[in-house]
């Protein structure tokens, strides 16, 4: 590389002296016709007009002194703003920019020792001070106490007077990837604190430009970036897209979220863990799953009820699920698939599936319960109760029927995130913090290479959620998201009382992470009773149970 | 000749490691057709565990697809997986322990959970994703 730009200034060099645009002309004529573009450098692969090398190389220059020789950004004094006044930030920068100081930034004729100097108090001269030309280095990331600006000074003695400035200041995309990763992630929260002012036209100006750092970025955070700018991109341009997605398509999604994480198979094993125990001595038992999907928990606790010592109960299944657009039966097909399966390992199986467009529509009525000296019941929800907060009155209404069914226990598996918060802009900042994290651990698998289908997939799937907890309002919004503190208050303010995994279901959930290859980063933690996974230090899906207070165990 | 044997054949391959077995099917026909017996295979799976399965997890395993299927499946690459034990400066060494009962139990719920998958492909595919984690992977040269 260096020794393109030195070519590309000896070049230059040679052309400054004669940098009349006649002679310039002249050059081009005298070099055979190469479409205009410089033929040394087309050599290289590069494609760059002849007319416009003077330029290129000027800017090149002014890159590679800001850059320094290791390529880090040369950092001087620093001037420090109110940390929390984001948007105010941005208006000052926005503001310097298109002051007289504006032509100084990467390209452009400066005079020698200027300092580009962020001083809050300048008056926006220009008339349109949402125009992002360019954007300067941001903001120093980590310190929580104070955020500092960094002010680039440009070092002007080799910057030859004689050089044309060019028309407009182009941006220039600096390649530190670690500030670059910074800017992204201040940028997306300045866009979604402009959202949140109702400051559209600021906002619309700031998503054009995360969707330009998140494509340069790379890795993790590179896409979860573009999840987000896009989701953002729907709320200012009020573009809601019907839920496209058949519910079909949707399933297979989460079968490749399943296959290229533990998140749902640890569902599954704690949630069935508990189930067993609950279930011990019983000889009919009866589970009501308001999450069956494909059906894909129930094969495991099958086999361990068929093999526990005295022989397995008569094992009922209702199975509750959405509508489909094509009015196939999936649940069916889903029960009869069990039913085999039943067969197979000898167990006696009878299925049921309810067709329900909200959990709220089902009451225990409909679903046949026998009493608990007959049968002992457990109800399970993974991932499916959080959408009943979207209406009022909804949750409270399926909490009751779930008490009516008079179970054994109560088993509860969610998103360990506040994605329901009153104030968008915090929904936002928490999300942002989650979906950052599960996309890290998906990354970091070594099951994944990295363009593989089911990681893909797997983030498509999450990236349905991001856009509905970004985009989506009122009834639409349903992946509302609550931590399990928040979980418990209401399970316990709604005639619940808890009852703890036991050291079996974690230490089953210890293993059954240890088989992950690569995935060392994640970790169980046992919180009062319920069990969480998470991505080293964040939890981020918990297992909780429950049964209705009052109930002998 | 040991062909003569069959009973001390067996008596010697019972006490091969899975790997062995595999290239001592290879050997002859009378030798194929012996290994291939899945008896071989459940004594590789569950005769070192410290407690001898229940009798009903012969017919479920044998209706699974048998001892051999849950060897290759789950049991090997279960065992290799958690032998390796980390050990505090961050590198894994191998452990060498008697496989014990939770892990059988959870070898016997994936291989449930990899019929089950197997039913919705229609007998399309040989082996069902969900037991994919399991597998070791090559790291093409990043």
């Amino acid at each position: 590389m260096k020794r393109d730009r030195e070519r590309k200034k000896d070049q230059n060099t040679s052309s400054s002296s004669s940098m009349h645009p006649t002679k310039a002309k002249e050059m081009n004529h005298s070099l055979p016709d190469s479409g205009g573009m410089d033929e040394l450098l087309e050599v290289l692969g590069y494609k760059v007009k002849s007319t416009d090398m003077a330029d290129v190389a000027q800017k090149l220059e002014q890159l590679e002194m800001v850059m320094g020789d290791d390529g880090v950004l040369q950092l001087s004094d620093t001037v420090h703003y109110n940390p929390s006044d984001l948007s105010g930030w941005v208006q000052s920068m926005l503001s310097e920019l298109n002051t007289s100081c504006n032509d100084v930034v990467l390209g452009g004729e400066c005079s020698s020792g200027n300092m580009i100097d962020f001083g809050g108090d300048k008056v926006v001269a220009n008339n349109d001070p949402y125009d992002l030309s360019v954007i300067p280095g941001g903001a120093i990331y980590g310190s929580t106490t104070e955020e500092s600006r960094v002010i680039k000074r440009m070092r002007s003695e080799d910057v030859s007077s004689d050089m044309m400035p060019p028309e407009s200041p182009r941006p220039v995309v600096l390649v530190d990837s670690q500030e670059a990763g910074i800017r992204l992630v201040h940028t997306l929260m300045a866009c979604a604190e402009a959202v949140q002012q109702d400051n559209m036209k600021l906002a619309d100006a700031l998503v054009k430009h995360v969707g330009i750092l998140a494509a340069a970025q790379a890795g993790a955070m590179g896409k979860v970036a573009t999840y987000f700018a896009g989701a953002l991109a729907q709320r200012i341009y009020k573009i809601y897209p019907k839920d496209g997605l058949e519910t079909s398509c949707w399933e297979i999604l989460q079968m490749h979220f399943y296959e290229s994480s533990p998140y749902l198979k640890f569902a599954h094993f704690t949630a069935n863990q508990a189930i067993l125990e609950a279930f011990a001595g019983a000889t009919r038992v009866h589970v009501v799953d308001f999450s069956l999907n494909q059906g894909m928990q129930w094969p495991a606790l099958m086999q361990a009820l068929a093999l526990r010592p005295g022989g397995p109960p008569t094992f009922r299944l209702t199975g509750v699920g959405p509508p489909q657009p094509d009015n196939t039966d999936a649940l069916q097909q889903v029960g009869w698939k069990l039913a085999q399966l039943a067969e197979t390992i000898g167990v006696q199986f009878e299925f049921r599936g309810f067709v329900a467009n909200s959990l709220a529509d089902i009451d225990a009525s409909m679903l046949d319960i026998k009493p608990s000296e007959v049968e002992v019941v457990a109800v399970n929800s993974v991932f499916e109760m959080h959408r009943l907060l979207a209406r009022p009155g909804a949750v409270d209404k399926v909490l009751d029927s779930i008490k009516a069914m008079k179970p054994k226990i109560v088993t509860l598996v969610e998103q360990e995130s506040n994605h329901n918060g009153a104030v968008f802009l915090d929904r936002f900042n928490e999300a942002l913090h989650y979906y950052s994290t599960m996309f890290d651990s998906l990354e970091s698998s070594a099951l994944s290479q990295p363009m593989s289908q089911d990681l893909v997939m797997s983030e498509v799937y999450l990236g349905r959620q991001i856009c509905n907890i970004v985009a989506s309002e009122g009834t639409d919004r349903v992946e509302r998201h609550e931590t399990l503190t928040q979980w418990r208050t209401r399970m316990n303010s709604s005639g619940f009382e808890p009852v703890h995994l036991g050291s079996n279901a974690f230490k089953q959930a210890s293993m059954l992470l240890a088989l992950f290859a690569g995935g060392d980063g994640y970790r169980v933690e046992e919180n009062d009773g319920c069990l969480m996974l998470g991505w080293h230090t964040r939890p981020l899906i918990a297992t909780s149970a429950w049964k209705p207070s009052g109930i002998e165990s | 000749m040991l062909n003569d044997h069959i009973d001390i054949l067996i008596e010697i391959l019972q006490k091969l490691d899975g790997r062995s077995l595999s290239t001592a099917a290879c050997v002859c026909k009378q030798w194929h057709a012996i290994v291939r017996n899945d008896s071989l295979w459940e004594h590789l799976c569950f005769g070192k565990m410290s407690l001898t399965p229940s009798l009903g997890v012969r017919s479920v395993v044998t209706s699974l697809g048998g001892y051999r299927r849950l060897y290759m499946l789950c049991v090997r690459p279960v065992v290799t997986r958690l032998k390796k034990r980390r050990v505090n400066n961050g590198e894994t060494e191998l452990v060498k322990r008697v496989w014990d009962k939770r892990e059988a139990e959870l070898s016997l719920s994936l291989f449930c959970v990899e019929y089950y998958e197997r039913l919705f492909s229609d007998g399309g595919e040989p082996t069902a994703k969900s037991l994919k984690f399991l597998c070791t992977t090559v790291n093409v040269g990043m």
